[in-house]
């Protein structure tokens, strides 16, 4: 049984990884009634029998994972059940066959939200829970009481329960544990969350994520969001519902019909905009309250039915034999046809018990449960003249009909019939009469891309049948080619990720094969060692790029040979990240011949420089006609075919993303050839115009790496190197040493760009935490001795860091250990990958040891590929041998290089950390 | 009956049509749509219903709606595609391995036009444990698959193992082989190769009582019955496995080391019990019993050059002495007869199906330069300088009603080295053309997982031109398949097989296919392939 919600495609194309749903501000509705203090009174809205109810039927189309095939051929197997069974396999068996039968049942549970003071009188608590066993994930967000916007931001540390993960800079990520109390008889799954009062928090954002099905639970389409200053009322919110009202309607429908399932018939006489009347006179001064929501979860679940045919030895009649294992009472609606018109025709009496006619089109026969065990079987008697016996099934207590792929089960029963015959029916044009009967199926997720395929599919068999339809031609051609991408991109990730050995061996193997000094955009000459030339606060001057071109020189006299500058745009946000006109470069940090001589000035002491460009978003200038800003300005006016069709903010009309959105902007369809062509020249035009050398990529994990290869082809950068960031893997909060999934989706994406560009090794970023953090070295070695992140699978293509403008500076999503970072950068610059020196740690008075680990990296001439032996990995001391040349240790334990052939001697100690060449 | 000849002045249907015509097609026409059917393929099924009765009183009914075979569905242009789905697609444990991925994979090779997948059914998989004792769970698994997507399916029985995709020989046969090492095939140094039996046991009862080609056709029928809903719909085609790879071979380069760039020459198989025993009568019934005690003495080693010993120089080599002639007619007319008993089980155990039997035959162009040929003589294709060794191969498919699948039509001379003096392009042509004496249909494939840049340029020019390939097997699906280095240059190669289809709007191309009448003859090719 495999579950799956049914909004699932619509959401996400890949729930491995974290996006990013929000959704502007949007009011819980604080639930006024005096009671709500206490815990669990029963709301009237809640329905408290947790009754499973079927909601309609899937077609014979689901998922075809091993599963689903398995739970086939089984059926198969265990068929011969009853007796009956028996007595038709002495005679000749005609047709045999179990079809499947897929339908889906719902789960209901209730999330509810309760806000209430605590003890002492001081701080609030919030607590979330859910009735519905499954992997529960909060992910949440604060707003701050000065926040403008809809941004959210990460909570302090303090706030955070424990096993919270950080996903980026804007949300955390808090597992719901099980509760030791239940309701109603159902287990609960909670998580608190406690609210300093006196913190500037305005309010608290959060959508309920099940990591099993990974789906999003929202409310009515938006995040849940509980106010707890009433400063919020006057801003955001009001405009922000208001907005939200004008626009989700249609949003709602796709967003989240699983909740509006339960809201439907729960929340249909409330009117929405009492409520905000309501919520808005409740919120001015902050009160406990509880709320529940009815959510459903839907649950796809697989039956079969047995079909067999014989002919009776006494009477020549047709005996069709029908079983299944569904669970309640089953009629099938039947009828037989002679010919294959496939037209229903009523046989001539005797019927098998409990039949009854239905409307003079078919027969309603209500199958006998078996003698044992689950299901039910009934068998029919027909006259030889018949050709096929047709059928589709029902559940009786439910209006839930079941078919054979969204068309009427056919048996062939007379024997020149071939059963191959009825696998036909998808390419007859003749309709079947069974049609005219309603069959309420679910949008399932493989049912939506099918029907696309088989769109498709007419088009191109149209394709080849015709030649006069030009432009008809063209545009489907265009959509069949998009769409095989795709698919092809799907499958090619699937069969890369199926293959973990390889990245280990075989690109090992690969790089033996590559000569060093080899240069490739992916790893430069691969004796590269970049340094970050921002951080968080360089735009607050107004004159970045002047300051910076008096400390080029002193760059590179401390080694580095490329230097990676802010993203140059016209941005919304100061920083630049959110970029609007592409071709203006006139930034918070300088203008763009400022930025021109910075260039200059870097060339000239032989640093290369590296454009932060932002592919994955962009802002636009000018709104729709439904007000939704996604009409963009400047050289690049594109409308809104340029932004993906999958977040429905910006109302794209584009494809589907080919990766995660960022929700905070318009996502850009690189799908669009216009669009790539547009951003090539773009790119094309940075490094002729600017003297860029290459490329550090935001935000990649938005859209597929091939792309960014096709892009990195036109522009031919010296160097490039992507940030694709998502959340490691945690059990109970805390790391796995494991992390071969996590650096696998890395690899994945370099993959996807054919190793034209390489990527920062956030995995390594995140085990060095750990691993320093809690005096866990081991950490340090992975299952066969190598280097735990990147830099152990691929590392010409990982480029190490200890921190960024993100993680550290002055916001500070993910900070490494304090004290701690010369341990990092005594690992990263001594061993493989290409190191980044993240600017504040330069400029600070780790300097000099930087300078010397540095001149220590170049005098060895270690690289990007050059050989690493692990030789200690234990709870207080990690060391390593790189080369043969140089030895490191990190760690507070001892350990000294055994001097074998070569003698070591130490040239640089530090705290926790020691660095011996050979002499 | 209905049934209407379609007289369209365009020139396209018509030509079709003549193709049909003389193949004893007919066409129907349904809905304004033509398609095509075939009276036999609804009536002579035999799917083990035996009622005869019945089935002619309904004959009258069924013509009038008969349905349009996917099979003989004209395909405006000439080549038809398969892909071959991985080699471990379904696992040694029988188990459908990256279902998700190949299902996606499906859909794109559906979208992107291809016919149809190619599936390797493995001996070792299905009939693993025990003899007679099938499990064929995995593959109707995927067979479901492909018919879902609305694709055709060649089927591939591999009575080989694999190395390369883990997959051994059954378990059984290779505990009997521990006992009866002569069952396989070694070499002069007492090396064996266990990838598949030996052909000199092909009808010795090795095998608890049976003989090699009994069990095979047990496991013919056995997936004849198993899949008979699926064959002549989705199943159009049947490879049959004839040797090391499912190719018609001897395992010559069976310890092939790649240490050395350039292959060596191969070495004769014939040293296994059985070998030895027919070589020893062989000789005798010639009357030349010491020619019958042991293969050449003077052949080079696997990785050897030809003239690195005396058998195979290009003057005055053994190969070219009486014993020379003794030893490799003998040798390669074993192979012949392997291919006939393989094939004659296959179209018998096939033949009133509607699928096509296949058989595939080795591009061993390595040394087509020198007089001798030693690594086709080797691998047992009595080919050199004086004789056509090619000829009895397709003389003997041609009566089986087989058609024959060439692997290596992506390789170019010009990509092979100096050295090597090797010739695949000569050699492909060489079976070609004898093929086409004898009237047997070539299918092309690929030599190997990974088909290099001048290579889509080379299997492109196989699959037009007068002789092109009825159908093309590329090989294979996986993660290199859909990478981005090389998914886009397949699919340019199979936008290009359609381009006339394309680029109607463009005169070029036009022009183009006026001047190339290939669409139409290669389909008469596909149209038989029905038959």
């Amino acid at each position: 049984m495999s579950s799956a919600v049914s909004t699932e495609p619509l959401l996400h194309r890949s729930f491995r990884e974290i996006s990013r749903p929000r959704f502007r501000s949007s009011t819980l509705r604080p639930s006024p009634p005096p009671a709500s203090l206490s815990c669990a009174p029963k709301s009237p809205s809640f329905r408290h029998a947790r009754r499973r109810c079927a909601s309609g039927s899937g077609p014979r189309r689901g998922g075809w994972g091993g599963a689903g095939a398995g739970a086939l051929l089984r059926v198969r197997a265990s068929s011969s059940g009853a007796a009956v069974v028996e007595a038709l396999e002495s005679a000749d068996v005609l047709f045999q066959e179990a079809f499947p039968l897929q339908r889906t049942e719902t789960a209901k549970g209730k999330i509810f939200v309760r806000l209430d003071q605590g003890k002492d009188g001081q701080n609030w608590q919030l607590t979330v829970g859910c009735t519905l066993a499954g992997k529960w994930i909060l992910h949440w967000g604060i707003s701050h009481v000065d926040d403008v916007g809809s941004e959210w931001d990460q909570p302090p540390a303090e706030m955070r329960p424990p096993g919270s993960i950080p996903i980026k800079d804007y949300a955390i990520e808090t597992p719901l544990q099980k509760s030791s109390t239940s309701m109603d008889g159902d287990e609960v799954y909670e998580v608190n969350i406690s609210i300093k009062s006196n913190s500037n928090i305005a309010a608290i954002n959060f959508v309920l994520k099940d990591e099993e099905s990974g789906s999003w639970y929202q409310h009515r389409g938006r995040d849940f969001k509980v106010p707890l200053m009433d400063s919020l009322q006057d801003d955001s919110n009001i405009v922000g519902s208001k907005r939200g009202f004008d626009l989700w309607p249609g949003a709602l429908g796709q967003l989240s019909n699983i909740l509006l399932k339960g809201e439907a018939s729960d929340y249909k006489d409330k009117d929405a905009s009492t409520d905000l009347e309501a919520s808005k006179q409740e919120v001015r001064c902050l009160e406990g309250f509880y709320v529940e929501q009815p959510i459903v979860k839907v649950v796809s679940i697989r039956n079969s039915v047995n079909i067999s045919v014989k002919i009776c030895p006494k009477t020549a009649k047709t005996l069709v034999y029908l079983e299944t294992d569904l669970p309640r009472d089953v009629i099938v609606h039947w009828g037989v046809c002679r010919d294959d018109s496939k037209k229903w025709e009523i046989p001539a009496a005797p019927y098998p018990p409990e039949t009854e006619i239905f409307k003079n089109k078919a027969l309603r026969t209500l199958l006998q449960p078996k003698e044992q065990g689950n299901g039910f079987w009934g068998s029919f008697a027909l006259d030889e003249e018949f050709v096929g016996f047709l059928f589709v099934l029902k559940l009786k207590e439910e209006d839930v009909w079941l078919n054979c792929m969204g068309e009427d089960f056919y048996i062939p029963v007379s024997s020149t019939r071939s059963s191959s015959l009825i696998r036909q029916k998808e390419s007859d044009s003749t309709e079947t009469s069974g049609k005219t009967m309603e069959t309420n199926t679910e949008v399932s997720s493989t049912a939506y891309t099918d029907d696309i395929i088989n769109e498709i599919r007419n088009l191109v068999s149209d394709i080849s049948s015709e030649k006069s339809r030009k432009t008809k031609t063209k545009e489907a051609q265009e959509s069949i080619l998009q769409e095989i991408e795709k698919l092809a991109a799907e499958a090619y990730s699937i069969f890369r990720s199926s293959l973990p050995t390889f990245s280990a061996e075989a690109v090992l193997e690969q790089e033996a094969l590559e000569p060093p000094p080899h240069i490739c955009s992916g790893t430069g000459t691969g004796f590269e060692i970049l340094c970050q030339g921002f951080n968080w606060e360089s735009n607050k001057s107004g004159r970045w790029y002047k300051e910076l071109m008096e400390k080029a020189s002193q760059l590179a006299s401390l080694g580095f040979t490329v230097v990676w500058l802010p993203p140059p745009t016209d941005s919304v946000s100061p920083e630049g990240y959110m970029p609007r006109d592409l071709y203006n470069l006139n930034s918070r940090y300088g203008t763009i011949d400022e930025l021109k001589d910075l260039v200059k000035k870097f060339h000239e002491v032989n640093i290369r420089v590296l454009g932060d460009v932002v592919l994955n978003h962009r802002c636009a200038q000018y709104q729709n006609q439904n007000g939704i800003w996604n009409i963009f300005g400047g050289r690049l006016n594109w409308d809104d075919r340029a932004v993906v069709a999958d977040d429905p903010h910006f109302q794209g009309r584009g494809n589907k993303s080919s990766g995660d959105n960022f929700h905070a902007a318009p996502n850009i369809d690189h799908s669009q050839d216009f669009v790539r062509k547009d951003l090539k020249e773009w790119l094309h035009w940075l490094r002729s115009e600017i003297g860029y050398d290459g490329w550090r990529l935001d935000f990649v994990r938005g859209f597929w790496g091939g792309y960014v290869k096709d892009y990195l082809d036109a522009s031919e950068p010296y160097f490039a190197v992507g940030e694709y960031w998502d959340s490691l893997s945690y059990t109970y909060g805390e790391m796995d040493h494991n992390q071969d999934a996590h650096r696998q989706r890395i690899i994945d994406w370099i993959n996807a760009t054919n190793g034209t560009a390489g990527a920062f090794d956030v995995t390594t970023k995140g085990i060095l935490h750990a691993a320093l953090e809690r005096c866990e070295y081991w950490r340090l070695s992975d299952q066969k001795g190598k280097p735990p992140g990147v830099v152990g699978w691929w590392p010409s293509r990982a480029v190490t860091f200890v921190e960024n403008h993100d993680t550290g500076s002055t916001q500070g999503h993910w900070r490494f250990p304090s004290g701690k970072e010369m341990q990092g950068y005594a690992y990263i610059l001594t061993h493989p990958g290409t190191p980044a020196v993240f600017y504040d740690h330069i400029f600070s008075h780790y300097q000099s040891e930087i300078g010397s680990l540095i001149s220590i990296r170049n005098r060895n001439k270690i690289h990007c590929r050059s050989t690493i032996k692990i030789t200690k990995a234990e709870r207080d001391v990690y060391a390593a041998i790189i080369d043969d040349k140089v030895a490191m240790k990190i760690g507070p334990g001892y350990y000294e290089p055994q001097s074998g052939p070569q003698k070591w001697s130490p040239v640089l100690e530090g705290r926790d950390y020691k660095v011996w060449e050979t002499s | 009956m209905e049934v209407s000849v379609i007289g369209s002045s365009q020139a396209k249907i018509l030509k079709t049509d003549l193709a049909c015509r003389e193949l004893g097609l007919l066409s129907f026409k349904n809905g304004g749509r033509v398609s095509w059917g075939k009276s036999q393929i609804s009536f002579g099924r035999s799917c083990g219903l035996r009622n005869s009765g019945v089935r002619l009183t309904l004959k009258a009914v069924q013509t009038e709606a008969i349905r349009p075979q996917k099979i003989s569905r004209p395909q405006s242009h000439g080549v038809r595609l398969y892909v071959g789905l991985p080699l471990d697609a379904v696992s040694y444990c029988n188990a459908v391995n990256h279902a998700k991925a190949i299902a996606a994979g499906l859909k794109a090779l559906k979208l992107l036009g291809v016919e149809g997948v190619e599936l390797p059914i493995w001996w070792g998989v299905v009939e693993k444990e025990a003899m007679g004792k099938y499990d064929w769970s995995g593959y109707l698994a995927l067979v479901e698959m492909v018919h879902k997507v609305g694709l055709k399916l060649h089927v591939s029985l591999c009575f080989h193992g694999s190395k390369h995709a883990k997959i051994p020989l059954p378990e059984w046969v290779i505990k009997i082989g521990e006992q009866n090492p002569s069952i396989f095939f070694t070499d002069r140094t007492g090396q064996q190769y266990k990838e598949c039996l030996s052909l000199a046991v092909d009808e010795v009862p090795v095998l608890e009582g049976k003989t090699p080609v009994e069990v095979y056709n047990d496991f013919c029928e056995s997936f004849k019955s198993s899949f008979s809903s699926f064959i002549g719909s989705t199943i159009d085609g049947i490879s049959m496995g004839l040797g090391p790879d499912g190719e018609l071979r001897y395992p010559s380069h069976q310890g092939l080391s790649r240490s050395s760039k350039v292959p060596g020459v191969g070495e004769f198989q014939c040293y296994d019990k059985s070998m030895l025993a027919l070589l020893k009568e062989h000789g005798e019934t010639t009357g030349n019993p010491l020619w019958g005690l042991g293969g050449p003495h003077d052949a080079p080693a696997y990785d050897a050059s030809p003239s690195s010993n005396s058998f195979f120089k290009d003057d005055g080599g053994s190969w070219e002495s009486p014993y020379g002639d003794f030893f490799l007619s003998w040798y390669s007319s074993l192979l012949v007869r392997h291919a006939d008993r393989l094939l004659s089980l296959a179209s018998s155990a096939f033949g009133d199906s509607e699928v096509a039997i296949y058989g595939k035959v080795p591009l061993v162009h390595q040394w087509y330069k020198t007089r001798s040929h030693p690594a086709e003589l080797t691998a047992g294709f009595y080919n050199t300088q004086n004789r056509d060794g090619y000829e009895v191969i397709t003389e003997m498919f041609a009566q089986h009603s087989c058609k024959m699948i060439l692997p290596g039509m992506d390789l170019s001379d010009e990509g092979q080295l100096q050295e090597g003096l090797s010739s695949p392009e000569q050699l492909l042509g060489q079976i070609w053309s004898a093929c086409k004496k004898h009237g047997v249909e070539v299918s092309g494939e690929n030599s190997s997982d990974a088909v290099a840049h001048g290579g889509f340029e080379q299997i492109r020019k196989h699959l037009s031109g007068e002789d092109a390939a009825h159908s093309f097997f590329y090989q294979r699906m996986g993660a290199y398949f859909f990478s981005p280095e090389h998914f886009p240059s397949f699919t340019q190669l199979v936008r290009n097989m359609k381009q006339p289809q394309m680029h109607t709007d463009d005169l070029l191309s036009e022009e183009e296919k006026a001047k190339e009448p290939v669409a139409a003859t290669s389909e008469s090719g596909i149209q038989m392939q029905t038959a």
